[in-house]
Formats: structure tokens, sequence, C-alpha cells
């Protein structure tokens, strides 16, 4: 394995990880603060913390995979790092959640577009919540300390085909269109960031900061499941943990107890609220788990007469704002226009469809362009987003209902994405929805789409981003935690992930959580250094 | 396997049930599937995973090892994936087989890492399938498996795909997504939509490609 990779360097020299899925013996750590995730929120808090002398440990569930593993693989990738083998859905399967698993998070997996959170969603944030202090202006040094860490800068290479033509359709149309910002360095250009970086390029969380607190002496633990946090009395004494098995997904009987002055979560916004539903935390106003925010996420895919080789290339590079707040903050359901790279086996998945139909659709894979709306949620009475909570067996799962509000924006996204494709010289497009034929025409499409079927299951729907469960806010009676991450009731409890949000982001997630965890957990090591 | 004409006395009450009405809400579809599969383990539907078999009695290739799926299971992919991928498929008849098992193999694979709450979800989805009962009853598919023609398959599929309940379209989007993602993800099958595989160029400059 070659000595340049930055896991394969650290291990060599003694970094303190430990895979759990070796141990035989329970046993028990200490550390000031234990971090439960290692994502955007757990890594860049780590890195921090450990930085400013403080002794971490760090616990992961998934694993951890690196240059040696990323071999553009779907099948591999999608078993090892994305949760539930990438099966994850919705509690009615409705929309499938796409979310990593393993150490980076879904940094690992990302496709690298890298925003600050809109200067509307924090001015929201400041009216409706009382986050004054998030202001954009107050922001702003933390979003570029981020952006220098993590390498983000638009994107200069030529976007692939597959962007290009969100590109052309907009011009043609009159909408505006900008290049993507992404967190790499020395790309080169494949198309495989979905199934781990081969080469290196992308700057998540496993080339930055989870080296980087590494590095300080921190201590990573991965194929640990935190399973609850125990209080005594009035603060939290310590987390209790399950080793996985060699299979890294049934626990192997071993647990591990870590002791700490400070417990971080960040285990995502379906995770974080889980551990804290499984562990009692205390919730007197039953806030946890709720106002949970995914950018719901339909699609078009349009076949074009030149060849697009959709599995090719920066996956996203082209993005469209001019839907997102077109009707203001708080109007009808506005939405982002990006671009997804299509591999075979993602492809055959979120195409609905069997038989002639199918294979059709497939053959023409190399001529497929696709684009996708995420809706921002949350930003409406008509949208209060979902709920988690806990399965039988303790695990988390997001019910999240679709309201009349989201079908509008969804079917003036179709109509908005289809109209897009035409203009940039589509011979057909049809809509990933079971009832959807093949259009020749936006007039065809457009008459299609006002009388379509607006329901769960036949309209497919995703989401990459996860968002909110532990929301932040000035009122402990609507809220988790304060605009700090502090929790409101436990003064030993912090929350640094996607789960703060009070609303969604209106944007690809991780530099928000990216620059908010660097800000919260600068005050963290202040205050746990005093 | 329950003949259907050997149901338990239930069926006449069953029958009288608004089946449609009681399967639109989320909590009737999920009592029953969880009934169906308790009902399908207490009369000794092969529950257990298809490990236990030899390679005659499952036909595939004998060094794979089944985590989840049963014979049932097999039976039933065997009847659905030629009306999934049937002209995609090798004509050759060795070769066809060989594709089909593969597949099923790679759906078993895949499953494995799916976690407790999706698995359980699926046993009771291939339970009701393989079920004789509910089979007929809820499927509408009147012969076992084995004996279900393609077009027979692709009629039962086409029915939960238009269905107007939401429970049947999931069942639909669950059986053709995984197995979709498991045939046209698979190396075998990139051919079929045009994917040369990862550049070859990066292939040999990248170090985890190259021999330890």
């Amino acid at each position: 394995m070659s000595l340049t990779d930055r896991i394969a360097q650290g291990l060599e020299a003694g970094w303190k990880v430990t895979d759990a899925t070796t141990l035989t013996d329970n046993q028990t750590h200490e550390a000031d603060v234990v971090i439960v995730g290692t994502g955007a929120g757990g890594g860049t808090t780590a890195e921090i913390l450990a930085k400013s002398g403080l002794s971490v440990i760090l616990v992961e569930e998934g694993r951890l995979f690196y240059q040696k593993d990323f071999t553009m693989d779907e099948h591999s990738a999608y078993a090892s790092l994305y949760q539930e083998g990438m099966s994850r859905t919705t509690q009615d399967g409705a929309i499938a959640i796409l979310q990593g698993r393993c150490v980076g998070g879904s940094t690992t997996v990302n496709w690298t577009s890298s925003f600050r959170t809109p200067d509307q969603t924090l001015a929201y944030w400041a009216e409706n919540f009382g986050l004054e202090n998030l202001r954009p202006e107050a922001m702003a040094p933390w979003f570029e300390g981020r952006e220098q860490r993590h390498t983000v800068a638009p994107w200069q290479t030529p976007p692939n085909v597959n962007n290009d033509i969100l590109r052309q359709g907009c011009e043609q149309l009159g909408y505006s269109w900008q290049t993507i910002p992404r967190n790499v360095k020395g790309c080169w250009n494949l198309g495989y960031c979905g199934v781990g970086c081969p080469t290196n390029a992308k700057q998540g969380a496993l080339m930055t900061t989870i080296p980087g607190a590494l590095d300080h002496q921190a201590r990573l633990f991965h194929g640990l499941r935190a399973e609850r946090l125990v209080m005594d009395q009035d603060r939290i004494d310590h987390l209790q943990a399950s080793a996985m098995a060699a299979d890294g997904i049934t626990p192997s009987g071993v647990t591990v107890t870590l002791k700490a002055r400070h417990f971080v979560v960040a285990a995502s916004a379906i995770g974080s609220p889980g551990l804290l539903l499984r562990s009692d935390i205390p919730d007197p106003h039953a806030r946890v788990g709720k106002r949970s925010f995914i950018h719901p996420v339909n699609a078009t895919i349009a076949q074009m007469p030149e060849k697009v080789d959709p599995f090719y290339g920066a996956p996203q590079s082209i993005y469209s704002d001019e839907f997102n707040f077109k009707n203001g903050v708080d109007g009808p359901a506005g939405f982002k226009l990006e671009v997804p790279p299509l591999h075979p086996g993602m492809s055959a998945g979120v195409i609905p469809g069997h038989g002639p139909e199918q294979i059709d659709a497939m053959a023409g894979l190399p001529w497929t362009q696709s684009v996708i709306a995420l809706m921002r949620d949350g930003f409406h009475p008509e949208s209060p987003g979902g709920t988690v909570t806990l399965r039988d067996d303790g695990s988390p799962v997001l019910d999240y209902p679709i309201t009349d509000y989201l079908w509008q924006g969804l079917r003036q996204a179709y109509l908005t994405m289809t109209e897009i494709q035409f203009a940039a010289g589509a011979s057909k497009v049809r809509l990933v929805h079971l009832d959807s034929d093949w259009y020749t025409s936006w007039a065809d499409a457009r008459a299609a789409i006002n009388s379509i079927a607006m329901e769960p299951h036949r309209v497919r729907l995703f989401t990459a981003h996860q968002m909110g469960g532990c929301s932040m806010g000035a009122d402990p009676r609507t809220s988790v935690v304060n605009g700090f991450g502090e929790h409101h009731q436990v003064s030993n409890l912090s929350v640094h992930d996607a789960s703060v949000f009070p609303t969604s982001i209106g944007a690809n997630p991780q530099l928000s959580i990216y620059a908010l965890a660097a800000r919260n957990s600068a005050r963290l090591a202040g205050k746990l250094n005093a | 396997m329950l003949d259907p004409s050997a149901a338990p006395s239930g069926d006449t009450e069953f029958a009288r049930l608004d089946r449609r009405s009681f399967l639109k809400s989320g909590l009737g579809g999920t009592l029953l599937l969880a009934t169906v599969s308790a009902t399908a383990g207490l009369s000794g539907c092969a529950t257990a995973p298809a490990s236990q078999l030899g390679a005659v009695d499952t036909r595939m290739d004998a060094s794979y090892q089944f985590r989840f799926l049963t014979r049932d299971d097999i039976e039933l992919f065997e009847a659905l994936l030629p009306a999934m991928f049937g002209p995609a498929l090798p004509e050759q008849p060795q070769a066809r087989r060989l594709a089909v098992a593969s597949a099923i193999e790679r759906i078993d694979a895949g499953i494995q890492y799916f976690g407790p709450g999706n698995q359980q979800e699926l046993r009771q989805l291939f339970d009701l399938l393989t079920f004789g009962f509910t089979r007929v009853t809820i499927a509408r598919v009147w012969s076992r498996w084995p004996n279900v023609s393609t077009a027979d398959a692709n009629a039962f599929l086409e029915r939960w795909r238009t269905s107007g309940i939401g429970l049947f379209n999931n069942g639909y989007i669950a059986l053709t997504k995984i197995s979709n993602v498991a045939f046209y993800g698979g190396r075998d099958q990139w051919h079929l939509s045009g994917y040369p595989g990862p550049p070859q160029w990066a292939v040999d400059a990248l170090p985890q490609f190259k021999p330890a």
C-alpha cells in the first residue's frame, strides 16, 4: 500500500486507533471529552478539542475504510460505507435515505458540494428561533476558516456533460446558474466520490480533521456503537457502547464504557436523536426527534442526442438557485437544482421499473442525463418536518409525512426540471415516478405532470441530507440545545452535527456543519480548558 | 407449504374483510404481514437461510453460503428475475441459469448489510409472497413460484406497480430495487448499460489496484 496515504501513514506511525470488532474483553476508558460520531461535526470537534490540549475519544459505529478499500466498486461500497447497506428509508419506505456509515460519516461518500448556509436561512433562524448570533456576518469568518481547512473552491475544470446540460438549459431559459464549490485537492475528475474517493483528493473529515485529531493524541474506536449515555444525577457519567462483531453490523457482546467530563453527540440527524431517546436524556418539552428535515429530492431523467457518460467526471459542478428563494424564504416550497452521478447499480435502483422498459432505460445510460430538485423544507407552517423514533430494538427510524405544501413544490420541480432538459436539447424526458411515460416535448410532459398522482411510493423520493431532530434555539420549550449546541438541561452534553439545524439549510449541508461545529468547539475548548 | 384449499378456517372470515381498506392503513398492513410471518414460521415453511441446503438443492454455486434468503425466497426470485430481466439474460440455458443464480446470490449478499429493521420487513414481504394462503389471496398468484410462468410473474409485478394501494407499490419497489441494483450493478452486466467500468488509466495509476 502506498505510504503517501494519510491514513496508512498515521496507522504506521502509531495513531491510537482501535478496531472494536477485534476486542474480546469488556473495558473502560476515560478522556476529557467523548465524541460520538466521526462525520462533519464529530471530526471537526475532535480536531479542535485535541489541538487545544484536551484528551479526546472518538466513537464510530461504522468502520475505518480508506484508500486501500476505495476501488470504485458500487456493490462493496454500498454494503460497507452506507447506513443499512444503502437500504435505509423513511418509516413507510417512501423515501430512500442515502447516508454514510463509516469513519468520516457522509463526508466520505458525499459528492463534495460545499455551500455556505444561505443568508436567508441564517436570517430566518435569527428571526424565528432567537439565533441572533448566527447571522451571516457573524458566521462569515467560520465559513472562511472551514473553506480553508477543507480546501473549498469553485470547480475550475469544465463541468462534465451531465452537469453542463443543466447549465445549458438554464442559459436557454434565462435561469440563473452557478459553479459549485467543491472540497477537493488535486482531484482527478473521475466521478467516484460516492463510493469513497480513490485518490484521496476529497477533503472530507477522513482526510482532514480525523487525521488532525489523531495526530494530536485523540483515540478512535471504530466498529463501536454508542448505545446509551448514562446519567448520574444531573450530569452524564459515561457512555455505554457495544463492539460490533466481525461483520460490522451485529454486536459481539463486548461492551466498552467511556467516561468523560463532557460528551459531544455528532451521530447525525437520525443517530443523534436516536441516542438521546435511547438514553432517556431529560426532554421536558418532548423536543428530541421532532422537526427532522431532509431536503426531499425528486428527479427527472432525459435522453440526450449526445453522449453524456453520466458515470464519469466530478459528479456535481453546476447548480441553479433560480427557484430556491424566489417566492420568499417562507413562501411556496423553494428548491435547489443539481445533478446526480449515474452509475449502473445506483441508476437501476433509482429508476423504478422492470422488464423490457427497464432494459431499454438502462441501455440508454450513456446518453442519460438527470436533474434533481432539493426541496427546502422547514420554513413554512405546512412543512413541520418528520419525527425520529425508536424501533423495538432501539434503532432509530424517521417518519416523514409529505404534506400538500411539499407535493406542490415537488410538482413544480418536475415542471421546471423537464423544461430545462428539453431546453437543453433532450430528445425525450421522463419523471422518476411509477406512472411516468417518456415524453417527447415539454408540452406533453407539462400536461402529464399537471395531472400525475403526487402520492407516496408513486413519486420516487430521496434524501442525502438529514437535518434537525435536536433543534437549536433560544427557547428551551421549543428546542433541545442553544445556539452553541449546548444541551438546555444537561450541562456536560453538547450536540455538534446537522441535527441542531432548526430548518433545512437550502443547500448541501456539509459546510454548514463544519462551520457551526468549529465555532461551537472553539467555545467548548475554551470552557473546558478554563 | 400450505395448499390454498387447505387454508385455515380463518379463510372465510378473512375473505369477508374489505381487503383494500384494511391494507390501505399502514398499521393493518404491518399487522397482517407480521401475522403471516409468524404463521409461516410456525407452519414449518422454510424460513431458515438456504445456507443449510446443499448446492444441488439450491442449484447455485456450491461455494456461496446464503445468509438470508430461504429456499422459498430463492424460488420466488427464480420466478421473478426472468420477468424483470428476460431479454437481457443470456439465451443459452446454462448461461441464463448462472446469470439468474449469481444475481440471487448478490441479492442475498446485499441484504446481509441491511440491518435488522429492514431485514425484518423483507422477511415479512417474502413470507407473504411464498406462503400459499397469502400468495393466493393477496398477491393473486395461483401456483407455487416454481410453476409460475414469466408472463404471470410479469402480471404480478404490474399489479403491484399500478396498484392504488401504497403497500403494494412499496412491495414492488422493494422487489425491483434490490434485484435491479444486484443485477445491473454487477460487473458481468455492466455492458447492458454501456458502462465501461472505472477508467483504466486511473486503475493503472492507483496503488490500491497494484498487487500487494
